[in-house]
């Protein structure tokens, strides 16, 4: 009776198991099927595009690889792409550890200090951009004339994305990491510091991981402060750079815009890719320690 | 070490948090009290001189009504758009940690929109819209296809909506991943002892402990529906005739296509402050009650 | 905690190591065109060795207002700067310098004079009024296309007839962008007016009697047609601009209401049609449906704030622009525009120039009025949408249109 009554389960998780399937390969096609329409007409010349946006090769002037090369010239790929690589990175790097850090201390002490930053953190998440935008240039470029230097974005993007950063840490350190683990710890003779690196860090794996490919991903894409605080050409990054094929009068060279939107998105898909075989490990080891 | 001397806190506070206290205040705190200060300026944006005129770009704030109309919109749309971007987000999650046949691929799959800027994403999706549903609308002949959506104030807020959640749906899907999968197999594994079966186990047991990932998604998502701009500009213009223009963009353009950068301000930080009370109270509703693990 | 600061002071000198070289002069440049910003890069390094500068072109497609206001904030203007001529009035008065003394204002008719200062040279003259393809047209009707026999409207409808007849279902496209709706179709009616500033005042005054007005009424018949012809006729307000170019470009529709920056596009893509431009048909016989609208375009001022050799080093550029033959095949040959610099007399490259250069050449050009206050384009625009979309009749779009000149604010000049 019981076993019979567990086959019956199994099948029927089985039946719903394949029609989410169904349902989540529609999705998936839904969801892809920009991309799609990128990655065809990356291959088209602009005419093809404009005129045939579904044809796989563009009747006029056929298939075409013409519009990477063209596109990376233009754009000066290579050397934006350093300078992409070294801001995200850094920043991502620096966020993670700053926020981590800072999470810790606010989720577990009721001080004033951390209620303030903590409100503070939350309130500066909804703050327009365009709000700050004209006193940091007054401040940075104006006053303190620190323009035009990667550390001085890689510092701003860090302070702009700590706030979302530490918020995700504290409510992973409130659920995911007992008090008790920490109190053991103690005991063992552990600072706080020590505490934090040794138990508490490690344990936060999973969150890690979607904080930075989160953050990594905002700092890869970012148009508006780079574009800001970078204006010498030689410290570009990709998104500043791929302006050039826009037209400010909405009439753009399609061709180089989706030839360097897949350009542009490799790298950070690629990060993604290794990532999330990250997130579920982080998490599976996290469950057996815990 | 005595644990509740000031020395001590301060000393941990600056270990742990100074790093961070000093850059956030550093580009966030600093440059918006002197952003408030600008709102009680007249400065046009570029001149060298920012005479102080008091309150009066909030008078002007308050009684620009096109300003009120794009508050009213902007609204509406986040009303829309982040209940449909956790509903498909956490049905999303729900589907790919079931363990079915290839979900790290469909992970992947969904987060991908997120890949790509908010600049650029405009322009692919004005492409969709405009060429390639109309491409496939004259094709197949299907008539609500033929005509791109843009084109009409209700089918430009649609777009701007199926937009949104495309692009924010495969994000809160992986906070919600996160969320199902800290929740200890063994918990699960206890309900269905107890004779849970698997979809009482998911309501009963695992979405209650999910609530940070609720509150931290929902909150996500109604700030970045307020502050939307970037699709707003490449997407819709604004168009068709102004009708899609959200508050961010209002306030753009007051600050600098019309040179009232003083008024701009000052409805920039009343739509902060709107949304600030708006997202706080979500937050502090949320975690009233927070099951911690 | 050692480590970790170690870590992180080895990050910040690697990262500020990366400073940037400053070399002889450095000229920055803004450009506000984008379509000839890759021109202009290409010719940076070769003009930097000529001159021995260190030239560099940035543009932005943010408004250009935006952008100067956050160079201005971060003390960091460029040197020279090219804007659209409405931003010269507020820039120039306090950032600006004079540019009598160059050779270029001395070689032109277009520069913009402020308070007795030569505030602005022009990068090249741009003019407005309906592109056609002649090609398409002459296949169809099987004769030669001569635009000045369609000057009136009436002319222009026969025609437009007899390519529906010949297979072009709808010949006509029409841009729903704002600023061509609003700054371009729109405005012209306040430019061909006899004294456009007078006009404008009344306007202000709510005394334009806007529905009245013979201009409004005569380019808004033109307009009628246009809508009626348009291939985008069932979704008008969403004509997608770079669709709307190709099928210019490749004869599937004959005319677009657009101006020589059209051509970036249009180039784009590569057929073979022969192009040119011509004044709006009207049903008049004062001249104006024979003229293009337009004049000086894309202006240079340069910073008052940098140093003296910076300025020296800005002028030399212009003069350069202006008068020197590799400067002169840059503006004419390289970015394809027509010279507003009466030494230059090179053909220019594109089409839609040679008409351009071909009406200025001949005096008929209708100057740009170029002080419609900063809201015009977003607010008329939407207006224009509506009539374009069918949303109001002629009436409510007078009416719309009163309501905003009423105490609207002219940029100050």
């Amino acid at each position: 009776m019981y076993e019979l009554e567990n086959a019956q389960a199994a099948r029927r998780r089985k039946i719903v198991n394949v029609i989410m399937w169904v349902v989540l390969l529609v999705l998936f096609i839904a969801f892809i099927f920009p991309f799609i329409m990128a990655l065809i007409n990356a291959f088209k010349a602009n005419t093809d595009i404009n005129r045939f946006p579904l044809a796989l090769i563009g009747p006029r002037k056929g298939f075409i690889t013409s519009n990477f090369p063209t596109a990376m010239e233009k754009m000066n790929f290579w050397g934006v792409f350093g300078n992409s690589v070294i801001i995200t990175v850094s920043a991502t790097v620096l966020t993670l550890l700053f926020s981590g850090m800072c999470a810790f201390v606010v989720t577990r002490n009721n001080w004033v200090a951390c209620r303030l930053i903590f409100a503070l953190m939350i309130a500066s998440m909804v703050i327009p951009f365009q709000v700050l935008m004209i006193p940091i240039v007054s401040i940075y470029g104006g006053t303190l004339n620190v323009l035009n230097h990667r550390l001085t974005l890689i510092l701003m993007h860090t302070g702009f994305s700590v706030s979302m950063a530490t918020f995700m840490y504290s409510g992973a350190i409130k659920t995911n990491i007992p008090l008790e683990l920490e109190e053991a710890a103690l005991i063992d003779g552990c600072t706080r510091w020590q505490t934090y690196w040794k138990v508490v860090y490690p344990l936060l794996g999973p969150t890690t991981a979607t904080v930075a490919i989160i953050d990594a991903m905002a700092f890869w894409n970012d148009y508006l402060l780079p574009s800001l605080v970078l204006t010498n050409k030689p410290l570009y990054t990709i998104p500043i750079a791929t302006q050039i094929f826009y037209g400010s009068m909405g009439g753009s060279d399609m061709g180089c815009v989706l030839a360097a939107l897949i350009l542009a998105m490799l790298p950070i898909l690629i990060l993604y890719l290794v990532m999330q075989k990250y997130i579920v490990e982080g998490v599976t080891s996290g469950a057996v320690k815990g | 070490m005595k644990r509740n001397t000031m020395s001590y806190k301060i000393r941990q506070y600056l270990m742990f948090a100074g790093p961070a206290t000093i850059l956030f205040c550093g580009v966030v705190v600093i440059p918006l009290v002197y952003g408030f200060y600008l709102t009680f300026t007249s400065w046009d944006g570029i001149s060298k001189s920012k005479p102080f005129v008091g309150i009066t770009n909030y008078i002007a704030a308050f009684g620009d009504g096109a300003f009120w109309v794009a508050m009213g919109r902007t609204l509406i749309y986040s009303a829309i758009a982040v209940i449909l971007v956790n509903v498909m987000a956490f049905l999303l999650a729900y589907m790919v940690t079931r363990g079915i046949k290839g979900q790290n691929f469909f992970r992947a799959g969904f987060f991908i929109p997120n890949l790509i800027g908010g600049i650029v994403l405009g322009y692919v999706w004005k492409f969709v819209f405009n060429s390639a549903f109309v491409a496939i609308g004259e094709n197949l002949n299907i008539g609500f296809l033929k005509n791109s959506w843009l084109g009409t104030p209700s089918g430009a807020m649609a777009c701007m909506i199926i937009v949104a959640v495309w692009q924010y749906a495969g994000y809160m899907m992986l906070i919600y991943v996160a969320g199902f999968m800290s929740v200890s197999k063994s918990l699960i594994e206890a309900a269905q002892i107890d004779g849970c079966t698997q979809s009482q186990a998911t309501w009963k047991v695992i979405v209650p402990l999910m609530r940070s990932s609720f509150v931290q998604c929902i909150f996500l998502t109604i700030t970045r529906c307020f502050m939307v701009y970037d699709v707003n500009l490449t997407l819709t213009e604004g168009g068709p005739f102004n009708s899609s223009v959200m508050a961010a963009m209002h306030v753009y353009r007051t600050a600098f296509t019309e040179h009232a950068y003083g008024t701009g301000q000052a409805e920039a930080l009343i739509l902060f402050i709107v949304c600030a009370i708006v997202g706080v109270t979500q937050v502090y509703i949320g975690r009233k009650g927070e099951v911690s693990a | 905690m050692k480590k970790f600061i170690t870590a992180i002071a080895t990050v910040t000198a690697a990262a500020l190591a990366v400073t940037p070289v400053m070399a002889a002069t450095d000229l920055t440049v803004f450009n506000s065109k984008s379509e000839i910003q890759t021109q202009f890069e290409e010719e940076a390094p070769v003009y930097s060795e000529a001159a021995g500068v260190n030239m560099e072109v940035a543009m932005s497609n943010d408004p250009v207002i935006t952008h100067m206001g956050t160079r201005y904030a971060s003390n960091n203007p460029y040197v020279l700067s090219m804007v659209d001529a409405k931003d010269i009035y507020s820039l120039t008065p306090e950032h600006g310098i004079d540019l009598a003394d160059t050779k270029a204002a001395a070689d032109t008719d277009y520069a913009i004079e402020i308070d007795g200062k030569v505030a602005a040279l022009p990068f090249c003259i741009e003019a407005r009024g309906i592109m056609y393809n002649k090609t398409a047209i002459e296949d169809i009707t099987g004769e030669e296309f001569n635009p000045a026999d369609y000057a009136t409207l009436d002319a222009f409808k026969e025609l437009l007839d007899k390519l529906v007849d010949g297979g072009m279902d709808a010949p006509v496209a029409i841009m729903k962008e704002d600023w061509s709706l609003a700054a371009h179709y729109l405005a012209q009616w306040v430019e061909e007016q006899e004294d456009p500033e007078a006009y404008v005042e009344q306007l202000v005054a709510g005394e334009g009697d806007i529905i009245n007005n013979e201009k409004f009424n005569s380019l808004m018949d033109t307009f009628d047609v246009l809508m009626e012809y348009n291939y985008a006729k069932d979704a008008a307000v969403n004509a997608d601009r770079n669709k709307s170019e190709d099928m210019l470009a490749w004869g599937d529709v004959a005319f677009m209401f657009g101006g020589n920056w059209d051509w970036s596009l249009i180039v784009q893509s590569e057929s073979d049609s022969e192009m040119g431009m011509m004044p709006v048909p009207q049903n008049t016989d004062d001249g104006t449906n024979e003229k293009l609208v337009g004049g000086g375009s894309k202006y240079f001022f340069i910073d008052s704030s940098v140093s003296e050799e910076q300025q020296q080093a800005a002028k030399d550029f212009l003069d350069w622009m202006a008068t020197d033959p590799d400067g002169q095949d840059f503006v004419s040959n390289t970015c394809a525009l027509a010279s507003p610099y009466k030494s230059n007399t090179l053909d220019v490259s594109d089409p839609l120039s040679v008409s351009v250069k071909a009406f200025a050449d001949a005096g008929n050009l209708i100057n740009n009025y170029n002080f419609f206050p900063d809201d015009h384009i977003t607010k008329c625009g939407a207006t224009m949408q509506k009539y374009l979309g069918g949303e109001i009749d002629r009436e409510e779009l007078a009416n719309e249109l009163t309501e905003y000149w009423k105490g609207a604010a002219v940029i100050e000049h």
